[in-house]
């Protein structure tokens, strides 16, 4: 029995490291799969991503993502893969390539173009605006004739 | 301001007018169709109600109608019927298949399913939904047809009723299973 304690005592501090050692690569892999799934559209919901949404298809898309994780597919390698299926669709942020250009581009454009026939319109106000005249003066006549009315008046 | 300028501004209203047209009103159920004329993925499964394994690899060089369902889903017994019908329409014909793919779903339930609604040809069990993303599905129900050199021809996201039932039989089915084709090519392993 008591040849038994030098093991029972290593066991002792080897299963928890141990233990330790599989709870950090588990964490390792749901971070992978969390950054992953955070980069994919749930194709079935309004603007959410697959690790956001609790749609029945977000779900089985993570278990997806953490099956080819664990095979041990890059990153690059998974996204790849559910862009084969499901095209531009499934990215969050859509490819800068081809028609998507316009996407990323457009905000800009419409910002710069919309600015500059503001500026060219204002300027353009501004131009034809006639520069502001000075009063005209009064005559003898028409004065007398104010202050007659002001003085009955009173 | 100048006569160019107007038009320039309207032209780019009206194009941005077409566009939030087309995505007010067009058909929600047109999803772009990625994985059309592409190599379908290779299957393989246990059968809902053999529990036989079937496999892509028995079905090359024929051509294949895949139907995603669930015992779950309302407008899979809808299309049904029409499921039935169009099997027994093609069946006599050599290089039919038609596969159905019960998807995430209990075994029993799907087994007292096809006992209710009748079954005449197989299905096969995702039960994980992990070949319903290799075909990049959507929901339930959906349907692809595969031609004999194994490239999807066809997707339709929906049940198969009225006009979607002659369209899939007239205008899809029976000119591939009309075409003469020799070369058999692999199913798509990468998934």
């Amino acid at each position: 029995m008591f040849r038994l304690f030098p093991i029972l005592i290593v066991l002792c501090f080897v299963s928890p490291i141990a233990g330790m050692a599989k709870v950090v690569d588990e964490t390792e892999i749901d971070q992978q799969v969390r950054e992953i799934a955070k980069t994919l559209r749930c194709t079935v919901c309004q603007t959410e991503n697959i690790w956001e949404s609790g749609a029945p298809l977000a779900h089985q898309m993570r278990d997806a993502i953490r099956e080819r994780v664990m095979q041990g597919q890059s990153a690059e390698e998974i996204r790849t893969y559910f862009f084969s299926r499901y095209g531009d669709y499934i990215m969050m942020e859509p490819p800068k390539q081809g028609i998507n250009w316009l996407i990323w581009l457009a905000p800009f454009l419409l910002l710069f173009g919309g600015g500059a026939l503001l500026w060219r319109e204002v300027k353009g106000w501004v131009t034809r605006t006639p520069a502001p005249q000075p009063p005209p003066t009064l005559d003898a006549a028409s004065r007398r004739r104010i202050e007659q009315e002001l003085h009955q008046n009173k | 301001m100048t006569r160019t300028t107007q038009i320039t501004i309207l032209v780019v209203l009206f194009a941005l007018l077409a566009l939030f047209y087309q995505g007010l009103w067009g058909d929600p159920r047109h999803i772009p169709p990625v994985l059309v004329d592409t190599p379908a993925p290779v299957f393989k499964g246990p059968n809902v109600e053999s529990g036989e394994l079937l496999s892509s690899e028995r079905y090359k060089g024929k051509v294949i109608v895949v139907n995603f369902w669930a015992s779950w889903c309302q407008e899979c017994k809808v299309e049904h019927e029409n499921l039935l019908r169009l099997y027994d329409e093609f069946k006599d014909h050599p290089e039919f298949v038609m596969l159905g793919i019960n998807y995430q779903d209990e075994i029993p339930k799907a087994r007292a399913y096809l006992q209710r609604y009748g079954s005449s040809f197989p299905h096969m069990q995702d039960v994980k939904g992990a070949l319903a993303i290799d075909f990049g599905v959507y929901g339930v129900p959906e349907t692809f047809v595969i031609d004999k050199q194994g490239i999807i021809r066809h997707k339709w996201i929906g049940p198969i009723v009225d006009n979607v039932y002659t369209n899939l039989t007239k205008n899809v089915l029976t000119p591939l299973l009309q075409r003469a084709d020799t070369q058999v090519r692999p199913y798509d392993s990468t998934t």
